[in-house]
């Protein structure tokens, strides 16, 4: 036994260090052949954050939500330049740049300014469209306002990491500048008068005025450079080969102002058709979706949270020599660093950080990052579990033969489980909510839906409202169940 | 004469540093019924936990059919062990399942014994304590005494060759402690080896072939219950006996 798993130990260690050499020796494939790499595996993996009309946006095509606008018709030219198939990968806009960082998609295209900043990190093609910001305000306040400088003493939003946003906060004076994720929000935030005016691109502004018959929208006059007020592709740094053959195709795109003669009208057809049934039932394949990936992730992330949180807690009562000593101390380190770090940072650290050395799909990485935090809050349920059995069950199963493996398998886990049910139960409810965090890093669950449900028909509160009473119904009808197992158990 | 079945050397067992069994020597032969009376806190379930190592003996031997359990490995241990059925104050039912469960459990997981033959041989056994229309009944469901019932009738299904009992009927109702030594009673009559450590006084009497005195760590007298009851050897034993047959 001690053999066997010190071999294990070994084995791991090998495998570490074997994934480090692998990973630094595709890093620099990646840097002298990006081209090459992309033109051999045939698809072109695009990241973008389709909340922000037309750049990118979620229009329902042929009965399917896919993600639609003018950049995706960029990303298009740029593959089709490349010989290759566009892959459209959605996630936050603050997450696009740390997954081109770590491959998790070949390129950027999400209406992103080429500041200097961002150019000290990534490759940037040369610009494919020049546009300018305007601020949109509710229609009923459109006098009060009449550029940047009119929101002396109250608050505008932008969306977070964006240039709007730190260029709101540098040319206002007294002006308050709140960040958010999604322009949806903002424009939600503006509605129900938390902000008094949101900054977006001029495309975006004219897209939800044109929309939205309670907004209008007002000239920003900020003083901007060019390279603040266009829009250009991203590619991790040092891909030069696939840098200069995108911008073979970007070249053509402003040379023929392909932009503003057919991406632009393109993209405002679907905003059209997008926008002529916003009724929540409409969209119920979206949420139906979202259901589904919402507890797909907290059943896989419970089963395999128990079986961690089962060894865990059998790591940590671990009694006798030097190794089992080292496996119990192990397992407390393990329990209450989880424990202790939020599971936010958990599911980015997973999707992110792993990606380094295995590349896992979205959904894996979310179903990974749930099950390894369940596992710790498990293991200390269980092991309270088992120390609530009675030693004299164990005695009197040793008694009769039973070696130490069969009592804990016969005896005490059965007992152990029995006690905990409720704390499972719990657990297992908190889980169908908390998965909605891996909604950041682009699994379509139940919140990722309803925020592509929201920025679809530029409604903010009916979505919200329909996965409230959808949360409701899948928690309650859990503790339904869980209770008429819990007591069918009920033997004493 | 006979090989002991169970031979104690010089059993010693400490908890802490104080010592609970100080220098134990006593040999136990096939057949033989030995009952252990002593005061409260003299040691006499601790020794019982000697002999089939629930508790492991600080030093001394406590040999099992010639073979000294102290030395061998748990996996021999766990052999021997179902040789010893042991019967606990506090019954110690498994209450996730059945009566019929219970003892079927060990059988099956331990021995590997089919499930058809171990129903049979549970329904046998149930019959025996006269509670086999409980077979599938929880424990929760059962009086003390049936409950003291089927752990005997679990440790008898491993078809073991000693029987240990820790104060069977202490914890139960006056009423019920008649259909408990009622079936011990049967068991000693068809020859079982057993090791009884009670306060039944009327059984040790009627039952026992020996009765091992215990005190202070040790056992004070050995003899026959007769001897026993009537002529003390000790202080310890006139002193024991002046209380509890007052």
């Amino acid at each position: 036994m001690k053999k066997k798993l010190l071999f294990m130990l070994a084995l791991v260690v090998t495998l570490l260090v074997g994934w480090g050499a692998t990973s630094t020796t595709t890093a620099q494939a990646a840097t002298d052949n990006s081209l090459a790499r992309v033109q051999k595996k045939g698809t072109l993996v695009m990241g973008t954050s389709p909340d922000y009309p037309p750049y990118e946006f979620q229009a329902t095509v042929h009965g399917k939500s896919q993600v639609v606008g003018m950049d995706v018709a960029v990303g298009q030219k740029i593959a089709k330049g490349l010989g290759v198939k566009l892959v459209v990968k959605s996630m936050s806009f603050d997450s696009l740049l740390v997954a081109l960082q770590t491959g998790k998609v070949d390129m950027v295209i999400s209406g992103m300014n080429p500041t200097p900043a961002r150019k000290k990190n990534v490759d940037f093609t040369h610009l494919y469209y020049q546009g300018g910001y305007s601020i949109v305000v509710n229609k009923s306040e459109k006098g009060l306002y009449k550029d940047k400088d009119s929101f002396k003493g109250k608050t505008i939003g932008a969306q977070t990491g964006s240039t709007m946003y730190n260029e709101s906060k540098k040319q206002t004076t007294n002006t308050k500048v709140k960040g958010m994720t999604s322009v949806s929000d903002l424009i939600l935030a503006l509605q129900s008068h938390k902000l008094a005016g949101v900054a977006m691109e001029k495309p975006s502004a004219q897209a939800y005025v044109a929309n939205n018959k309670q907004l209008a929208m007002i000239p920003s006059h900020f003083n901007l450079s060019a390279s603040d007020t266009s829009a250009a592709v991203a590619f991790k740094k040092g891909s030069s080969s696939l840098v200069t053959a995108a911008n073979k195709s970007v070249d053509q795109i402003r040379k023929q102002d392909l932009v503003n003669k057919d991406y632009l009208p393109a993209a405002g057809k679907y905003l059209k058709t997008n926008t002529v049934n916003t009724s929540m039932w409409h969209y119920w394949k979206a949420f139906l979706t979202g259901i589904k990936y919402t507890l797909i992730i907290t059943v896989c992330s419970v089963f395999f949270g128990f079986i961690l949180g089962v060894l865990l807690s059998l790591a940590r009562m671990a009694q006798g020599g030097v190794f089992k000593t080292a496996l119990r101390w192990l397992a407390t380190a393990y329990v209450e660093f989880i424990r202790g770090t939020p599971m936010m940072v958990q599911v980015m650290f997973v999707y992110f950080g792993l990606g380094l050395i295995v590349n896992l799909p979205a959904l894996t990485s979310g179903i990974i990052a749930i099950s390894l935090n369940s596992g710790a809050y498990i293991a200390e349920y269980i092991r309270g579990g088992i120390n609530s059995v009675d030693d004299g069950q164990t005695e009197a199963a040793r008694s009769l033969g039973l070696t130490n493996t069969a009592t804990l398998r016969y005896v005490v886990l059965p007992q152990a489980l029995k006690n905990i049910w409720p704390s499972l139960g719990n657990e297992f409810i908190t889980l169908i909510k908390d998965s909605s965090i891996v909604s950041i890093i682009g699994v379509s669950e139940l919140i990722f839906q309803s925020n592509i449900v929201r920025s679809d028909t530029y409604r903010g509160v009916a979505p919200i409202a329909v996965i409230m009473v959808l949360y409701f119904i899948m928690t309650f009808t859990a503790s339904r169940i869980l209770n008429y197992f819990e007591r069918r158990m009920q033997h004493d | 004469m006979t090989k002991p079945i169970i031979e104690v050397k010089n059993l010693a067992k400490e908890f802490d540093g104080n010592p609970v069994l100080k220098d134990i020597t006593e040999q136990v032969n096939p057949g033989q019924v030995i009952v252990v009376i002593g005061p409260s806190g003299s040691g006499k379930s601790t020794f019982l936990r000697c002999l089939n190592l629930l508790e492991t003996p600080t030093s001394g031997q406590v040999a099992f059919d010639g073979q000294d359990l102290t030395t061998l490995d748990t996996k021999r241990v766990n052999e021997l062990r179902e040789q010893m059925g042991m019967v606990f104050q506090g019954f110690n039912l498994f209450p996730n399942m059945s009566v019929l469960e219970n003892i079927k459990l060990a059988p099956m997981k331990v021995k590997g014994v089919s499930d058809a033959d171990a129903t049979k041989r549970a329904h046998e056994l149930l019959q025996q304590v006269n509670l086999d229309d409980h077979a599938d009944a929880f424990p929760s469901s059962l009086s003390g005494g049936q409950k003291q019932r089927v752990a005997i009738a679990r440790a008898l299904a491993m078809d073991p060759k000693v029987m240990l009992f820790d104060e069977p009927t202490s914890a139960l109702d006056p009423e019920m402690v008649g259909e408990v030594l009622n079936v011990m009673q049967d068991l000693a009559t068809q020859g079982m080896t057993m090791v009884v450590v009670t306060h039944e006084m009327g059984f040790a009497k009627s039952v026992a072939d020996r009765i091992w005195f215990m005190a202070d760590g040790y056992i004070q007298e050995n003899s026959t219950p007769d001897d026993f009851f009537a002529h003390p050897q000790t202080e310890r034993a006139q002193d024991f006996l002046s209380k509890i047959l007052m």
